[in-house]
Formats: structure tokens, sequence, C-alpha cells
């Protein structure tokens, strides 16, 4: 059990449960659901960056794969955050 | 790595040192050729909602604040901790074994079953309360891209009561099987992290 | 096993005579395919400016004109000639899936889902295109209504499609002869998605999500042209390098090691 714990998988695991919840409780603006919020939005989805490389690098073993490998899926997690980040920021 | 060496059963998987496992592709390359197709479809999902948000912020954001972002939240972590076991499953399988895959997989497998569960429990009062995809566009990409995933989450759970059969009932269950079928749901949750944050977080 | 001669290897006078060539069959159904799928573009663009799709919203009396115009005429004229090329194209994917390890149960539902699919994708919309070429007099509610009847029926006979793409993907990746690339296989389960993708055009009639929309038109057509292109070379291959044994009309000389080749006995 205990080293079920210390599996790096289980702490990347808890990290991830983490940052699920804080980036939960950064959207939970109250009352004011319906406004226009750049820092929340820019903290929730690099969070979610980091979540998926961190799935895609650990889970998905993609940290041992080749380095074509490692490019595609970087260039996707990278790629995608950076067009949706800049079409939310052009259209504000 | 704990359990590597030890437990090592002949015929079950390849069990090797660690540090000979670099530049390994885990499972069916065609299987990466579908993951990586798939993550560039939805991104061009997910890139489309953000252009056309752009152009009504007002109603994403109104439309938005009907969602249950609890429901939400525990669905992420129901994903995240299925895919931690099939991870950890596919570990106990390399290193031989077989038990403790099954158990984790078994595990992995009630987490998995629990989303479209819960997804049940936000559509069917959403639908109730008169929120259905041509409500407005919003909810038009909601349900489309939600309801997307989720044959991707059903596709998921039958290729892994496959990995779990196999695991079972075969003499050399196949490690690379064991892998593609781990590499396709992590990539279910992957899809799931990014939906989470458009749809319920983004403001 | 026997040895089963490639197609380069037999013996010179099979190489001459395009006539005696043993696949002819399978090459005329192959090649049927561009030139029914350029007439099928020369109808649907050019001439009738069908596609791109029109708008659902149009006005009544753009609907009206449309419906009345020459062009529209000549594009049912061609489409109702062309037609029984149809079976012919799609009787090529069929003889490589019969080839395949897995049950019959999968070519037979591509079959029933390429029928179904080309009655309600391409004859339905011929018939209401057509009532509106042919027949002056219509008055402009009933012929919106074979508008929304013809379009509809093009882009959302997604259903039967679906059965016939899933049936194929699924044959593919299961093949455990590997007639085709397992990856064509997982190509073709996306391009079955596209189906389902089009499943909101019966909600929407305006946005991305409309019969003419960036999501449910212009992306799946991406994605669906792409991959028509590619499982034709794929299939282009398969039909070069399967053996000339194999066939079903082969020639009496190799006849023997198909026989052999059936049994399990070797020469």
């Amino acid at each position: 059990m205990t080293s079920l714990i210390r599996n790096p998988l289980t702490i990347v695991w808890a990290l991830l449960t983490t940052i699920t919840v804080v980036s939960s409780l950064i959207a939970l603006d109250g009352g004011a659901a319906h406004q226009i919020n750049t820092t929340v939005t820019t903290a929730v989805l690099l969070i979610a960056a980091v979540k998926t490389q961190l799935v895609i690098w650990h889970f998905m073993e993609v940290r041992r794969a080749p380095v074509w490998l490692k490019a595609t899926t970087s260039g996707w997690v990278v790629g995608l955050f950076t067009l949706l980040l800049s079409f939310y920021f052009v259209s504000l | 790595m704990t359990n590597v060496a030890e437990g090592f059963t002949p015929g079950v998987g390849n069990s090797r040192p660690d540090d000979s496992r670099r530049d390994h592709v885990p499972g069916d390359s065609s299987m990466w050729f579908f993951v990586i197709g798939d993550l560039l479809i939805f991104g061009v999902y997910f890139v489309g909602y953000m252009y056309f948000r752009g152009q009504n912020h007002e109603l994403f954001l109104q439309s938005q604040a009907r969602l249950n972002l609890d429901i939400g939240a525990i669905n992420t972590v129901m994903l995240l901790t299925s895919s931690l076991f099939v991870a950890l499953g596919t570990e106990a399988a390399r290193a031989g074994n077989r038990a403790a895959a099954l158990q984790r997989f078994w595990i992995a497998l009630a987490f998995g079953a629990a989303f479209p569960l819960l997804k049940m429990f936000e559509w069917i009062p959403e639908i109730s309360s008169g929120l259905t995809p041509g409500t407005n566009l919003f909810f038009m990409y909601y349900y489309v891209m939600t309801g997307m995933h989720l044959c991707h989450v059903a596709l998921g759970l039958v290729i892994m009561g496959f990995v779990i059969r196999n695991l079972k009932t075969s003499t050399t269950p196949k490690i690379s099987f064991v892998e593609t079928g781990a590499t396709y749901w992590h990539m279910v949750d992957v899809l799931w992290l990014v939906l989470f944050a458009l749809l319920y977080l983004m403001r | 096993m026997a040895e089963v001669p490639k197609a380069s290897a037999l013996p010179a006078e099979h190489a001459t005579s395009w006539r005696k060539n043993r696949k002819l069959d399978q090459w005329i159904a192959f090649w049927s395919v561009p030139f029914f799928f350029n007439l099928f573009g020369l109808v649907f663009v050019p001439l009738s400016w069908m596609m791109p799709p029109r708008s659902p919203s149009s006005t009544t009396p753009n609907i009206v004109d449309f419906m009345h115009s020459h062009n529209l005429l000549i594009a049912c004229v061609i489409l109702t000639l062309a037609y029984g090329l149809a079976p012919v194209s799609n009787a090529c994917y069929l003889m490589q899936v019969r080839r395949m390890s897995v049950s019959p149960a999968f070519r037979y539902s591509m079959m029933i889902g390429a029928i179904t699919g080309a009655i309600v994708g391409m004859l339905f919309p011929m018939f209401c295109f057509g009532l509106g070429a042919f027949r002056p007099g219509y008055s402009s509610g009933v012929l919106t209504m074979l508008y929304d009847f013809g379009y509809l029926a093009f882009i959302g006979s997604l259903g039967c499609f679906c059965v016939m793409w899933m049936a194929f993907g699924l044959a593919i990746i299961l093949d455990e002869n590997s007639i085709l690339p397992k990856w064509l296989g997982y190509y073709t389960i996306w391009q079955y998605v596209t189906e389902l993708m089009a499943a909101p055009v019966w909600i929407v009639k305006s946005g991305p999500f409309a019969w003419n929309g960036l999501m449910t038109f212009w992306f799946a057509m991406t994605l669906y042209v792409s991959w028509q292109i590619i499982v034709y070379v794929c299939i282009y291959r398969a039909i070069k390098n399967q053996p000339e044994a194999e066939l079903d009309n082969a020639s009496p000389e190799l006849r023997p090691k198909v026989v052999e080749l059936r049994s399990g006995t070797s020469a």
C-alpha cells in the first residue's frame, strides 16, 4: 500500500487532483459569474495546459518515448493553448 | 519505481529494467496515429468554440452559468483517478504481476463507469429545464462536444473490458494490447481536461 | 502452405493482353470511382451550385429561383444517368473486404449501409430538385419544402453511412490478413464520426452547425475528402498486390493451388 502511495504516478495524480480543485475554486466567482475575467481565464487555461502535459508525459509514458512523439504531443499542447488564448484575447 | 524486478512471471509481458525502456512507443503505433488525429480533430472543435465565443461573450457567459460545475469537477477527478489506475495497472502487468494488474484495471473501470453515470445527472436536469442543443450556440457546442466525448468514454470502457478479459483468461496476456488500451483511455482523459476548462471554468 | 505467385511473377502472356487481365473487373470498378466522383462534382458544383450548400435560411424567392433554374435541370439529368455507377464503385471496396479474415457480417453491413445511404443521400435529393426543375407548376410553399427535404436528405442521411463506415473501419482493424493498413481503419472511424457530426443540421438553420456550417459542412468535408483520396490509394495498392491465385476467376493453371490453399495441404 505504501509503495502505491509513493509511486511517482500517484504523486502526479495527487498534483493533478489538487490543481483541478484549485482551478475549480478560481472559477467560482460567486455572483459575478456573468462577467469576462481575463485573469481567471488565463489561469484556468494555463492550468489545463499543465494538466494535459502531465497526463501525456507521465500516464501516457511519452516521457520515455522517442523524440518525434514527444515533439508531436508537446506541440499539440503548446499549439492548442496558444491558439485558444490568442483567439480569446483578440476577441476582447 | 518499485515492483519492476520482483514478481516476474514468465510469459506475462516483457519485464525489463527501467533504464532500457527509452524510446518506447507504448502499444500499437496505429493507436497513436488515432490518438494524435483525434487530438487534432477535437482541437479544431476547441478552437472553433473559442472563435465563436469571441463573437458573443455575453451569450456564452450567461449560458455557462447554467452548467453544473460541481458534477463537472467531480467527473474530472473520476477520470483522473481512473487514468491513474490504468497507468498503475499497466505497470503491474509489465512487471508480471497479473493479480495486481487485474485489480487495478477493475478499479479503473469502476471510476471510468462513474463518468457517464454522473453525466446523466447533469444532462437530464438540464434537458428537462429546456436547455437543449437548439437553445443557443453555446449549448450546441456543449452537447456536441461532451456528446462526442461521451462516445469516446463508452468505447474506452469497452476496450478496458477487453483488456481485463485478456489479462484474466489468456495464458500469455499481450502487454502491447494493455498499453494500446491504456493509451486510448488517457487520451479520453486529456480531452476532458480541456473540455472542463473551456466549458465550465473559463470566463 | 503452397507458394502463391505474385502478380509480377506470372507467365508473360498474362501481361500482354489487358482483356485477359483477371483483375479487370476490379479495375473497372476502381476506375469508375473517379469518373463517378468527377461527374458528381460537376453536377453539384458548377452546374447547380448546390455545393457548398446554400443557406438553410434562404428567402422564399431565392429558393423558388433556384428550384426553377436551368442548371438544376441539367444537373438532374446527369445524375439520373450516372446514378447507376454508385453500386459499381462500392463494389471495389467490397471485393477487398471479402479477403479479410473478419465475419461476412461486416461486408453485408457495408452493402446495406451503402444501398440505403445512396437512396437517401443521392436519390431523394435528386427527386426533390428534379421536381423543381422538371415540374414548373408548384407553389412556393411546396418548393420550399422540397428544397429543405432535398438538402436535409443529402446532408442528414448520416445513419446509413455511419453503419457502412463503421463496418469498414472495424473490419480493417480486426482483419488478421492485413489487406488494408491498420491506420486506415482508424482513419475510417473518423470518417464515420464526421457523419455523426452532421446530426445537428436537423436542429439549427444558421451558424457553424447548420448544414452549410463551419463544423458540420466545411470541417466534415475536409476530413471526408482527404479520407476518400487516401482510402482510394490504399485500395489501389490492395488490388495491385492481390495474388492472382486468390481471385474468384483465377486462371485454370493457378486453380489447383487455390484449392490447396483452401484445404490447407501443400504441393
